[in-house]
């Protein structure tokens, strides 16, 4: 049984390595889908997942048990998503203020969908990964799925 | 969504669940891990040998200095007895039959203390910096 006691254990006895393969089958689906939730790319988001267990492994001697080590997890996910998506951004020179102004307004809102189809997790577990309001999730998956069953109906009409 | 009910919810669920990092993607983390462990171990040696040669650094400088504090002193101690010395040599023919008298009794023993006192200085610092507990900088 995964816990983050055990997990810790392992990090004080300098054994990273064997947390982070305990870590891997348990978080790397969850933290791929969050990450494709956000870019909606599958290399960008293995790429993210990558960084996302380096930054976990360098992390770890620190990590002081505030929060649960699955919401720790989350947020690094979550915000190596975010760096990934601002760096894709295309690069605007100082002299187009107004082009940079409207590309820094582009909200990154993840596709909750994504996850809830991917991981068949509860609306709940989708709203701690991605950190908004319940509420909030139901609202973007209602809308996702309106949108694909639209896409779904076009695709049965035109064949 | 825990439970999809919809014929459209189990066709997207079976359609994400084929979405998935590559085969090899923890082979590809584990190496890249082991790369990092080796990297930090490389770190870690560079900085414990810097850290080593600051100590080192400083440990001399600490000795050097204790060695130019005891050559002051024992300079100190010399001037203090030739000063002394000047001292009694201009106040002397001054001074009266009795004292002269004392002094001359006296004045051999007087000076033998002072050469005595004059060459402690330099053996009770030496003897201070060697039973002195080893330097702890770090």
């Amino acid at each position: 049984m995964l816990t983050d006691a055990s997990l810790m254990e392992l990090v004080r006895a300098e054994r990273r390595d064997e947390a982070i393969a305990l870590l891997l089958p348990a978080f790397r689906r969850k933290v791929f889908a969050l990450a494709y939730s956000f870019l909606r790319d599958r290399e960008a988001a293995e790429d993210v997942t990558q960084e996302v267990f380096i930054k976990i492994w360098r992390a770890l001697p620190g990590f002081d048990a505030r929060a649960s080590m699955s919401t720790w997890i989350y947020t690094i996910a979550r915000n190596a998503s975010l760096s990934a998506l601002r760096a894709r951004r295309p690069q605007s020179s100082l002299s187009d203020p107004e082009v940079m102004a409207a590309v820094e307004a582009i909200d990154p809102a993840p596709s909750p969908d994504v996850i809830v189809y991917m991981e068949a997790q509860s609306h709940e577990e989708v709203a701690t990964m991605l950190a908004m309001p319940v509420g909030t999730v139901k609202t973007l998956l209602h809308r996702a799925r309106a949108r694909l069953s639209a896409a779904a109906g076009k695709m049965s009409t035109s064949s | 969504m825990s439970t999809p009910d919809s014929e459209l919810d189990r066709h997207l669920q079976a359609l994400f669940r084929g979405l998935d990092t590559r085969a090899d993607f923890d082979a590809r983390l584990m190496a890249r891990l082991r790369a990092e462990s080796q990297t930090d171990a490389t770190e870690r040696t560079a900085r414990a040998r810097h850290e080593r040669a600051r100590y080192r650094r400083a440990v001399l400088e600490l000795q050097s200095s204790r060695r130019s504090m005891l050559r002051l002193l024992t300079l100190d101690t010399l001037g203090i007895a030739l000063l002394l010395v000047a001292a009694v040599v201009t106040a002397g023919p001054r001074l009266s039959r009795d004292v002269m008298d004392i002094s001359s009794q006296y004045g051999p023993y007087i000076a033998m203390l002072l050469g005595i006192l004059i060459a402690a200085v330099p053996l009770v610092g030496m003897w201070a910096e060697q039973t002195r507990r080893p330097i702890r900088l770090l």
